[in-house]
């Protein structure tokens, strides 16, 4: 045995729904170098230890994006993560299915939902008869043009940011980031036809929804940064429609809010966002919250300097004035 | 130690308690604050969604002010910090700059990028120092197992707020344990509040919040602490339909980062301007003995 390795220990999730009566963690030890993917390490424990270990896996090099699973809560590819930054970081290796997706066996999910989700965006082109497809010859994209996508197609469908998402865990009408940053890189492709089509229904098909929490960029090993394409269409849906539903109206409704003070005006915010009618259940529980903290109903103090805030609007808010 | 005071929009409304207990705690510890009445509200995340390039020049103008007075900015919140950030990175972009720039100088406002923008939380582990608080505390807060709940601007994208580990952050925890609080270990400590979303469907919000409370509470916690007044407000100001949501009952106090320390430091609960929470936190400072003095 060479003389670098480690004792590693590796909490793995064990399920098989249908046979087992619950999850449970089984331990397996292994003497491994730190720099061992956990993928390795587990592959020697279905290989050497225990036969009846589940887990998915292809490449092992992080191209085809089959072994995302929960490593110390983190949603990522266990090919890439080796284990002595794990034990450092958590003093410990806990291994589990990804999150958001039901388990199969072990480590395996059923992706269905997930696949099911990128299907839903629709990820193809509809071609612009004005730029129609060349017969036979590729219908060129100047670079500019090949610029303001090219990171999304880095996306290997792992569905780490899938797993890692809030949003996805508590609403079922959120597609999820991958389909997402997917659906952008359709957007803002020059040969779609189907830009505005795609826009205004994602604005009432789950846009909203995303919190911004940034986990989704986080957990992407390739670097598609998710939420900020979110933020991208979010803006684009806006530019595309108006703001149509309470998300879209909660962003323009801020933005107006602000310019007038300088600072948030907390109620009329709410007015902006749900409308005068469209308060009324916000009350009960708005009248709790007053009578402790007054100040929501009070109209802020405005800013000095305003004027410098207004130029600002005017210099960059297309909509300024409107 | 003197900095620029930027205190954000919720901490001079709703959450007046923290712009309290902020200024309490830097007093006592000896941080001076210099306020600017020009300072504007941070967007939020909000503006950015509306429209990116406002939503920087909005703020490059707010580091500007603090950038000519020669002064670091320092916040109270994990949105407030976020959006700053964010502005900062994102006129490294030099055609996000090329623009931004265009609308400020006719104003005669000129970004640089010099201040640095810190959270309070960061001043006190580092500014600070943790050995200096503990050496000040007065009623340590022996006993009171708190879950800290960091807020995702903080934390992420990690590459652009860039100060500790998104994934494991420990400075919270730190300084929790230099006052004498036990902190409790959770996942939904670096999660989301669901107060994002809390204006576009208030069920799944509250069902985000509820489920990192009960996180918290599972995990032992007798009170969270915030360094986000947006997460107090989900939290807090919340709970008690994001407890409906999640079929539970919860009861969690919910405390103001420098609330907490003020508490440690001697500042009264009137000082700290507790009664302005919606869950009552007196049953966790019960826990707390008083100092025999």
């Amino acid at each position: 045995m060479p003389s670098d390795t480690v004792p590693v220990a590796f909490d793995v999730y064990r399920y098989q729904p249908g046979r087992d009566a619950a999850p449970r963690y089984q331990r397996y030890t292994l003497d491994l170098s730190p720099h061992t993917p956990v993928l390795t390490g587990l592959l020697r424990i279905r290989d050497e230890v225990d036969p009846s270990l589940g887990l998915r896996y292809s490449c092992r090099s992080a191209i085809c994006g089959s072994c995302a699973m929960r490593i110390n809560s983190k949603s990522r590819l266990a090919c890439e993560t080796p284990v002595g930054e794990e034990l450092q970081r958590h003093g410990r290796i806990v291994v589990e299915p990804m999150a958001n997706q039901p388990v199969v066996r072990d480590l395996v999910v059923d992706q269905a939902p997930f696949w099911q989700e990128y299907r839903g965006i629709e990820p193809h082109l509809r071609v612009d008869p004005r730029r129609p497809m060349p017969e036979g010859k590729p219908n060129p994209m100047t670079p500019a043009e090949v610029d303001r996508f090219h990171d999304t197609p880095r996306c290997i469908a792992c569905a780490a940011c899938y797993s890692a998402c809030p949003a996805v865990a508590d609403d079922p009408a959120f597609p999820g980031p991958m389909a997402l940053a997917k659906l952008y890189r359709f957007v803002v492709d020059p040969r779609d036809a189907a830009r505005q089509d795609r826009l205004v229904r994602i604005q009432t098909e789950g846009l909203w929804l995303c919190l911004r929490c940034h986990l989704c960029t986080e957990a992407c090993p390739k670097d598609v940064r998710p939420s900020e394409r979110i933020r991208d269409l979010k803006e684009m849906a806006i530019a595309a429609q108006g703001a149509t539903e309470h998300g879209s109206r909660h962003a323009v409704g801020f933005k107006t809010n602000l310019r007038d003070a300088g600072v948030l005006n907390e109620m009329k915010l709410v007015r902006q966002t749900y409308g005068l009618l469209g308060m009324l259940p916000q009350l009960p529980h708005g009248l709790k919250i007053w009578r402790k903290k007054p100040e929501v109903a009070r109209r802020p103090h405005p800013i000095e300097g305003r004027e410098e805030l207004e130029g600002i609007y005017r210099a960059l808010d297309s909509e300024d004035g409107k | 130690m003197k900095l620029a005071y930027y205190p954000g929009c919720v901490a001079q409304e709703s959450g007046r308690e923290l712009d309290l207990s902020t200024r309490w705690v830097c007093r006592t510890l000896g941080i001076e604050l210099v306020e600017f009445p020009k300072f504007s509200c941070c967007g939020s995340g909000f503006i950015d969604e509306a429209n990116e390039v406002l939503n920087v020049a909005i703020n490059a103008r707010n580091l500007a002010i603090a950038e000519a007075a020669g002064l670091d900015l320092m916040t109270i919140c994990s949105t407030c910090q976020g959006m700053l950030s964010l502005a900062q990175h994102r006129m490294l972009d030099s055609t996000v700059r090329a623009k931004v720039d265009a609308a400020l100088r006719p104003l005669g406002i000129d970004y640089r990028g010099s201040a640095k923008v810190t959270h309070l939380l960061r001043v006190l582990v580092e500014g600070i120092g943790l050995d200096a608080i503990r050496a000040k505390v007065r009623r340590p807060l022996s006993g009171l197992k708190v879950g800290a709940f960091y807020g995702c601007h903080l934390l992420r994208p990690s590459d652009e707020t860039g100060w500790e580990s998104g994934e494991e952050p420990h400075s919270f925890e730190d300084l929790l344990s230099a006052l004498g609080a036990e902190p409790v270990q959770y996942r939904g400590r670096v999660l989301c509040c669901g107060f994002p979303i809390q204006f576009v469907k208030p069920e799944t919000a509250g069902r985000i919040a509820g489920r990192q409370i009960l996180d918290a509470k599972h995990h032992g916690a007798e009170a969270m602490a915030t360094p986000c007044p947006l997460c107090h407000t989900s939290l807090d100001a919340y709970q008690g339909p994001a407890g409906k949501l999640v079929g539970e009952r919860l009861d969690m106090p919910v405390f103001h980062l420098p609330q907490l320390v003020g508490l440690a430091l001697g500042a009264s609960p009137q000082e700290m301007g507790l009664a302005r929470h919606l869950v009552p936190t007196e049953a966790a400072l019960a826990r707390v003995p008083t100092p025999g003095r």
